[in-house]
């Protein structure tokens, strides 16, 4: 009996796992709810006070806030370890979010505006790994850490250059100086992207295709898409949903290229390795769409799954900020980070244009 | 650097794992589609 309760006792006092991981994410999701909150809570302060004193003040959206926010905390004061595992979250909640878009879109235009952006894809990311493996040659990089960045260019940043590190047995280095290139492009394209945008005049729907194919990471494409506008942003999360599928082809051909070139035998089954590396939100998202178009939600049901998405989108938007150190990603070296840029500007520029192609082509 | 050390540690927890990080968020996604459905979620705000 004694030794029971003793057994009980010891139990009581260390918990679960599971309960303590669970426990450990709560400072950060608290600290991620907060900026974003926050950001949303200025936007409404200043359109209130611009009303009430019958100013025309800017409209800044709460997405900028909620980066911005994120960004002055992370570069002055810092992330205190305790939050380090809740702000990790940020691309769960991205996930989450994504999937409950798909109740804001009928699965024709998904079909419709999905087979535009295939074929746009398919082009981008032929055009921008041929021309990516060709600066990272020019520029003396490492063959492996050109792979890296060329995958992570073309299509969807960070996933992409983990799945392919473990793919082609690349150097910890070599993806650490890809994931650091490619995550402070993507948060320069946050910015850029929208001026641009509005420079040029561009309608939601090109914005937002350009937005998803231009912009690396998804968290930047959707933060992105959303600092230009509602609709721009639903755009940009499908035109960016279409190029993280194609993930699991470009890694797979990588992986077949550093395996016949260094006499080793990496890949298995082609089926099981892409269905490894495929990102399974895609197929929520497209699970929500057709429940959405099948009429199985009611309107109110729709707006609220909709509400939902923002929400998730909140936290994501949050630890875009928050993740980022501009002084850690100065570290890392000027070479990869030139070739990114290089990159990342003809990527652009030729993405720009394979849109406006599209739409000389439809009309 | 500290966040590549998270997403690294993340990618590396998710290939031990049975479920991964996207099957987590679908999941939830899922069963918070099905609370609105069946009315337990009644109206979100924005």
């Amino acid at each position: 009996m004694a030794s029971s309760i003793a057994l009980e006792s010891h139990h009581q006092q260390q918990p679960l796992p599971l309960v303590k991981r669970a426990l450990g994410l709560v400072p950060g999701l608290l600290l991620l709810a907060a900026v974003g909150y926050a950001g949303k809570f200025i936007e409404r302060t200043i359109a209130v006070y611009g009303k009430s004193h019958h100013l025309t003040l800017p409209n800044i959206e709460y997405v900028l806030w909620a980066i911005l926010i994120g960004l002055a905390i992370a570069n002055t004061v810092g992330v205190p370890e305790i939050f380090r595992a809740g702000l990790a979250t940020y691309e769960f909640w991205l996930k989450a979010g994504i999937v409950l878009l798909g109740a804001r879109f009928l699965l024709g235009d998904v079909v419709k505006l999905g087979g535009v952006s295939l074929v746009l894809v398919a082009i981008e990311i032929a055009v921008s790994l041929t021309f990516m493996t060709y600066l990272g040659r020019a520029f003396g990089l490492k063959p492996k850490l050109t792979t890296l960045l060329a995958v992570g260019s073309s299509i969807c940043g960070v996933s992409a250059i983990i799945a392919t590190q473990g793919a082609i047995d690349a150097d910890e280095e070599d993806s650490s100086f890809a994931i650091a290139a490619i995550l402070t492009l993507g948060a320069i394209s946050l910015f850029i992207f929208p001026l641009v945008g509005h420079w040029l005049h561009l309608s939601d729907l090109s914005y937002g295709l350009w937005a998803g194919l231009g912009i690396d990471n998804t968290a930047e494409v959707t933060a992105a898409g959303a600092l230009y506008s509602d609709a721009a942003a639903k755009v940009a999360v499908l035109a960016k949903t279409t190029r993280n599928a194609m993930i699991g082809f470009v890694v797979l051909g990588y992986a077949i290229y550093w395996a016949r070139k260094e006499g080793t035998e990496r890949v298995g089954s082609k089926a099981a390795f892409l269905w490894e590396k495929f990102p399974k939100f895609v197929l929520g998202f497209l699970l929500i769409s057709a429940l959405a178009t099948a009429a199985v939600f009611s309107k109110p049901q729709l707006t609220s799954l909709a509400n939902l998405s923002r929400w998730a989108f909140l936290l994501t938007f949050a630890g875009v900020g928050l993740r980022t150190n501009v002084r850690e990603m100065w570290k890392q070296g000027a070479r990869p980070f030139l070739v990114g840029a290089a990159g990342e500007i003809v990527i652009a520029f030729l993405t720009l244009g394979l849109v406006y192609g599209a739409f000389l082509f439809l009309h | 650097m500290t966040t590549e050390k998270e997403i690294r540690g993340g990618a590396k927890k998710s290939r031990g794992a049975k479920f991964s990080l996207d099957a987590w968020a679908v999941t939830l996604a899922l069963v918070v589609s099905l609370l609105v459905w069946i009315g337990w979620i009644k109206q979100v705000p924005w």
